[in-house]
Parts: structure tokens; sequence; C-alpha cells
């Protein structure tokens, strides 16, 4: 469905801006509300529902035995992919992934694999023969804006719940995946001509180019995209860079609390 | 049916492995409501299962060659995410999937009052959020409570129920063992307004009375989700939102 960006909506979020208001009243750094459930779904191997606004979204992490990679005998796997379902929004028809979809994938998953918080050694089973594949599948429920920051926060804490089914595929006792850090990601989008973070709906939809930064337990980056047409300067970037900072340590907290931690 | 073999599925007491009567059904939760993007939704927790499902439209028919001219098409999708199950599914399509969505939109298309929007589409979509046999039932349930709440005009409410056989005793609602080891499942949608059937299906092995007992079942267990259904719209209107 093409989608039809209201000239009016743009002209709104551009006076607006000009005295560093938002739609919904936020002001330029605030995030929504978040609701996150850990632990919430039978039959995934650990599970996280993340509620930001309108936006919906949950991860299940599920386990597979494979053979390893040739050059990488003692190395297990880890892959995480998003579907940005029909059912999150009129805009999304049916049919295979689309470039949203695999971009929104790929994006949240190198920001797990690059932190480290897994250690591929430590899911091997038989080196050279058998290592656990470890996937994080993200449904997107309901899209109403920065559907990326939802994503990479339910698929860390999904992740984070996750128990290794070793009992069901034959191979030893059941025990809890180690996790090492908190990878969280912070998204911003240029609306009326300045970012701010956490867009919502109305402001993707007026608004211009996205940054999306994932940074780890330390402050260090592990992954960064820029989206959709539009160009920043340095100065720009250095503003949100230090945001994120703030936004990411804050998200960590609560997925530290809802762990019990 | 996964067939009938060593598996032991009614206790010596005569009751089922959790415990449930032979009519009994497990117990079913419903919010209408729930995703905010949609214009109609409903989250159905039926035993383990969890099924959501959102509407949108009625909206312009496209591809045009999919248009009625006298009435709407109901384009169902019913799909499981790929943590639904113990073992992953793979994302996307398949014959089952495919097959069920078919069979469920022409159910709805029997019960929605789709000749008022000529020309146009009804999206509902279905996703399966866990699994524990009886999915395409919640489905059905949820679908046609997030139809309600999008405001859609329905002849009457469609409700998924099945009854099943095991260890030659036909029994309401089966679960997952049961399903994996009985002999048979008879899943239905039901109007229990007008006392019609809109969806059915089956396989296994049924004598003709067990049919009809499977049937009575289904028609019990149906009055009681249609309770439950009913309480979940006033609910959601009672509020004062929207």
């Amino acid at each position: 469905m093409v989608e039809l960006v209201p000239t009016l909506l743009r002209q709104e979020l551009a006076r607006l801006a000009e005295d560093d208001l938002r739609l919904d009243g936020r002001g330029r750094w605030d995030g929504r509300d978040v609701d996150l459930q850990i632990d919430c779904l039978y039959n995934a191997e650990g599970s996280a529902k993340v509620v930001m606004g309108k936006t919906i979204v949950y991860a299940g992490v599920k386990f597979e035995i494979r053979t390893p990679w040739p050059d990488r005998p003692s190395q297990g796997s880890l892959m995480c992919g998003a579907e940005l379902r029909p059912v999150a929004h009129r805009k999304y028809e049916p049919g295979p992934p689309s470039p949203q979809s695999i971009e929104l994938g790929r994006v949240v998953d190198r920001g797990i694999r690059e932190s480290g918080c897994i250690d591929m050694e430590s899911l091997c089973i038989v080196p050279g023969e058998k290592v656990w594949g470890v996937m994080i599948d993200i449904h997107v429920l309901s899209d109403g804006g920065n559907v990326f920051d939802a994503c990479g926060l339910a698929a860390i804490a999904a992740l984070r719940t996750a128990v290794v089914p070793a009992e069901r595929f034959d191979v030893g006792e059941d025990y809890t995946l180690k996790v090492n850090g908190t990878p969280i990601m912070a998204s911003f989008t240029r609306v009326g001509g300045r970012y701010v973070f956490d867009p919502s709906e109305e402001e993707e939809l007026g608004g211009d180019e996205r940054i999306h930064i994932t940074l780890g337990d330390e402050g260090h980056l592990h992954s960064l995209q820029k989206g959709l047409r539009g160009v920043f300067t340095p100065a720009e970037f250095a503003e949100i860079f230090e945001v994120a900072h703030q936004r990411c340590s804050e998200l960590r907290k609560l997925v530290a609390t809802q762990e019990g931690n | 049916m996964g067939g009938y073999g060593d598996v032991k599925l009614l206790r010596d007491d005569g009751l089922r492995l959790d415990g449930r009567k032979l009519d009994e059904m497990r117990p079913v939760t419903i919010e209408a409501g729930i995703l905010p993007a949609a214009d109609g939704s409903a989250m159905v927790t039926h035993g383990l299962n969890v099924a959501v499902a959102a509407v949108y439209g009625p909206m312009e028919a496209h591809p045009r060659k999919i248009q009625r001219q006298d009435r709407a098409v109901i384009d169902v999708r019913y799909n499981m995410a790929p943590f639904s199950t113990s073992d992953r599914i793979r994302p996307g399509f398949n014959r089952r999937s495919r097959e069920i969505s078919k069979v469920t939109a022409e159910a709805l298309e029997s019960v929605v009052l789709v000749e008022r929007y000529p020309r146009s589409k009804i999206r509902v979509e279905i996703e399966i959020l866990a699994a524990e046999a009886g999915t395409r039932c919640a489905g059905i349930t949820a679908a046609s409570v997030a139809l309600a709440d999008a405001g859609i005009p329905m002849r009457d409410l469609l409700v998924g129920v099945a009854s099943g056989k095991v260890e030659d005793i036909v029994v309401l609602d089966l679960d997952k063992a049961e399903d994996n080891y009985g002999q048979a499942d008879l899943p239905v949608g039901i109007l229990p307004n007008t006392g019609e059937i809109a969806f059915l299906q089956m396989d296994g092995d049924l004598s003709p009375d067990e049919y009809n007992l499977a049937m009575e079942y289904n028609f019990k267990a149906a009055a009681e989700i249609h309770e439950i259904m009913v309480d979940a719209l006033k609910r959601r209107y009672e509020g004062g939102e929207n």
C-alpha cells in the first residue's frame, strides 16, 4: 500500500518543532512509557512482550541442533529475524519478507551479535558435530511507531530468559542460556527538521530519515544504521549519541528490574 | 490423527490426564480491542493456546480481480508464529495454514453481512502466538470478536470449538496429547444463536453416534464460549473509551 504523507501533517510537525514541541506533548528526548513482560509465551524457550504506546511486539527464542560450519567446528550460531506481519498495520501486505522487515531483523541481530553477549563457543555440544542454533523471532503485532527499539528490547529480554532445552533433544539437562550483557537500541527520527527520540507513528509518517544506535553495557557502539532519505551532520550525531547513552541505560535498568535484579 | 497406540489418555477414575471431565472444556479468556493499530482486534486464550486477531477494513478490494460486485470478500490469513510450537516453524505460509485460512474465510463470509459492502475487502489476520491443539478454533473465535469490535455487522458471532475421540470415548476440546494420540478430531464453527454451523472439518474415525455426541458437546461448549465473547465485547465498550 502506498503511504500518502499528508502535507498538513508535515506542516504541523514543522510548526511544532519551531517551539520544540511534539504532537503528543513529549519533550524532544522523552520516550513513551515502556511495558516489558518476560517469559510470557508457552512453547518459546525464552520470550518477551514490549508495549510502547501503540506499538506491541513479541519475541520468542527457539533452539535447534545443527552441524557447525566447517571453519568454526566449535561454534554455535545466533539468528534474529523480524516479521512486520500484516496484522500490525493496514500498510503491511502479505507476502515474502519485505525489505523493511529484513532491515529491522538484521539491525537487531547485529546489535545483539556484535555486543558479544552470547559466547558462540558455549553453544557447542560436540565439536565438529553438534552445536546449538539459537533463533530469536520477533513478531510485530501492532506498529504504532519506533518498532526498532521495541524489537531490540523484546529480542534481548527474550534471549536473557532463554532456557536451553537440552533434555528434549537428549543432550543433557536443561540450563539457562548464559547471556553476558544487555545491548539496547535507541532510535531517532528527523521530525520538523530536528531529531527526536522514540518517534510515534505520526512522526514517522511526517518525518524524514532515522538513525538507530545500539549500545552495550559499557556504552560501546555495537550497531548503527541510518535508514530512509536524508542526511545528518556529525554535530547532530554527537547530540543524539549523548541521549542514546542515557536512554539505553534506563532501558537496561528496566530489563534488570523485570528480571528481579 | 496420530493414531491410537500405547499412550494412555484416560485415567482409571475416568477423568482425562489433565483432570478434566469428558465434556469439560479448557479455560477460555477473551479480550477485545487489544491492538491499537487495527480497526478491530481480540486475543483469545484457550487452554495454553494464544490467538490474536486483527481486522482491517472494509477497504477497497485490490487486486481488482478479487472484487465482487455484490458483496465484500473476506481475506483471512492464519499464521503460526515461529515460536508458537515446540519445534520452531519456518516463517511463511505453508499448505496447512493456506487451507485453514481459506476455510476460515469462507466460514466468516457466511456470518458477516458481506452484501453491505460491495466491491470491498475485509482483512482478517489471525496470529497464533502459542499452540497447544485447537489453534484454528481459537483463531475463529478471536476473528469473530475482532470483527464485532471493528463494528462490522454479522448475523451472529462465530464460535470455534472442537471435540474428538480418545480411547474409543468422545471428549470435548482435545488438548495436545489427546490431539496427537487420539482417534478423531471434529473442529467446527458454530453460530450459537441460530444453531447453524459455518465451519466444519474432521479427521480420524467416528461412528454416527460418536459424531452426534461430539457435536452435542460442541454446541454446549459454543454456548459457554459465546457468553465469554459477549462479555469481552461488553467490557470493551463499558469502559467509556472509543
